[in-house]
């Protein structure tokens, strides 16, 4: 210690470099901690990601496969039916590709995810994109419902009939291609929970 | 002196984060009152709509209103239960506003307005589709347009779907400021 005037100067090095020390310790365990937290969400994103592009693929497939031909044939009626004849159902299939060819191509940046778990940049990217994607499965699976709906049940006030009496494979395919694109764009919305979830900065 | 120096910076980060946080939330309480009228808007446009033939004729009906069709009735339904939501949220995002820090409540309301946003979604699709149905027609499944008969309630219809549009666009810009806003660094 030395004293001059009204300063006096003490040497501290050895006690600033053990202080160091000791803050360094006491925050990389919090951080590794969360990081284990987030490579854990990100593998159940992964995994969540594959069930989406399951269900979007099966539910394009379904669609698109949905001709059937009646061995019969009326005056009225006509005796074929393949999704091509309603707008609706075409919106819904080319919806549904555009779903699933997002997933395919998100899946690599997910395993970018997995393996960095504080690239928060990338996560940012991948909740606002799975939000945009999300609405778009919601709005097609809803209208190919809509549509759906009207061809078992029909509507007395409208005077549109049920054409599901006539052509019931038609109807089943594409009844089983709605609920799995109910079935992607609900795994879709537990994706933006987790991307949320993952996304919060602990430290 | 060193360390008074320190200090001094670190109360300089600590203001200036908070205050980018706290503006996003001011914006997402702004949206918030927006979609409220978007959606409120839509459903009580969608459910006001009726609309009476002058004359009669043996096979149609000659009056038309939104409860004749099951998708208008759950689009009403889904834009009330939004509209609903959206009202009860107000003061989650108030609290947002107060308090920038917060992480978990904001992970709850993101989830929450991805719902939302699912059923809204969900709603309009099916009534668009509808509608699309009412003023087109379909040749291949012997379904009549029906707007050329009943065309003021053909236009009530598709402009009650423009409000609850712009509510799942708000909802979605929601979604990604609660994103942002949980992203940064405090």
């Amino acid at each position: 210690m030395k004293n001059s005037g009204d300063s006096t100067v003490i040497d501290v090095p050895p006690t600033a470099a053990s202080s160091k020390k000791k803050a360094v310790v006491s925050t990389a365990a919090p951080g590794q901690a969360s990081g284990g937290v987030k490579r854990g969400l990100s593998i159940f994103d992964f995994v969540l990601r594959l069930g989406a592009l399951g269900a979007a693929l099966g539910a394009a497939a379904a669609m698109g496969t949905s001709d059937e031909t009646l061995p019969f044939f009326t005056q009225f009626f006509q005796f074929e039916a393949s999704y091509d004849d309603l707008p609706t159902f075409q919106f819904f299939l080319i919806a549904m590709g555009i779903v699933a060819g997002y997933l395919a191509l998100s899946l690599p940046f997910s395993i970018v995810c997995i393996v960095r778990p504080r690239a928060v940049g990338l996560r940012l990217l991948l909740l606002i994109l799975d939000t945009v994607v999300l609405t778009l499965a919601t709005s097609a699976a809803a209208a190919a419902a809509a549509i759906v709906y009207l061809a078992h049940d029909g509507n007395t006030s409208t005077n549109w009939l049920a054409i599901c009496d006539q052509f019931d494979d038609f109807c089943q395919k594409v009844s089983g291609a709605v609920i799995g694109a109910f079935i992607a764009a609900l795994l879709m919305m537990f994706l933006v929970l987790l991307s949320a979830f993952g996304i919060r900065n602990t430290h | 002196m060193k360390a008074v120096a320190s200090d001094s910076s670190e109360l300089k980060s600590s203001k200036l984060k908070p205050g980018v946080n706290r503006g996003l939330s001011i914006f997402d309480f702004i949206l918030r009152l927006a979609a409220i009228v978007g959606a409120l808007g839509s459903a009580i446009a969608m459910g006001t709509t009726t609309q009476t033939l002058p004359f009669a004729t043996q096979f149609i009906q000659f009056r038309a209103e939104y409860n004749d069709l099951p998708m208008f009735t759950f689009f009403v339904v889904a834009c009330a239960i939004v509209s609903g939501y959206l009202v009860l949220s107000l003061p989650l995002s108030i609290f947002h506003i107060l308090r920038s820090r917060a992480r978990a409540t904001r992970v709850v309301l993101v989830f929450l307005d991805a719902g939302m946003m699912a059923l809204l979604t969900s709603g309009a699709s099916a009534a668009a589709a509808i509608v699309y149905l009412a003023h087109k027609g379909n040749g291949k499944t012997n379904w009549l347009a029906i707007c050329q008969q009943f065309n003021s309630f053909c236009e009530r219809t598709s402009g009650s779907l423009i409000g609850s549009f712009v509510a799942i666009v708000l909802l979605m810009i929601m979604i990604f400021l609660s994103g942002a806003a949980l992203s940064r660094r405090h």
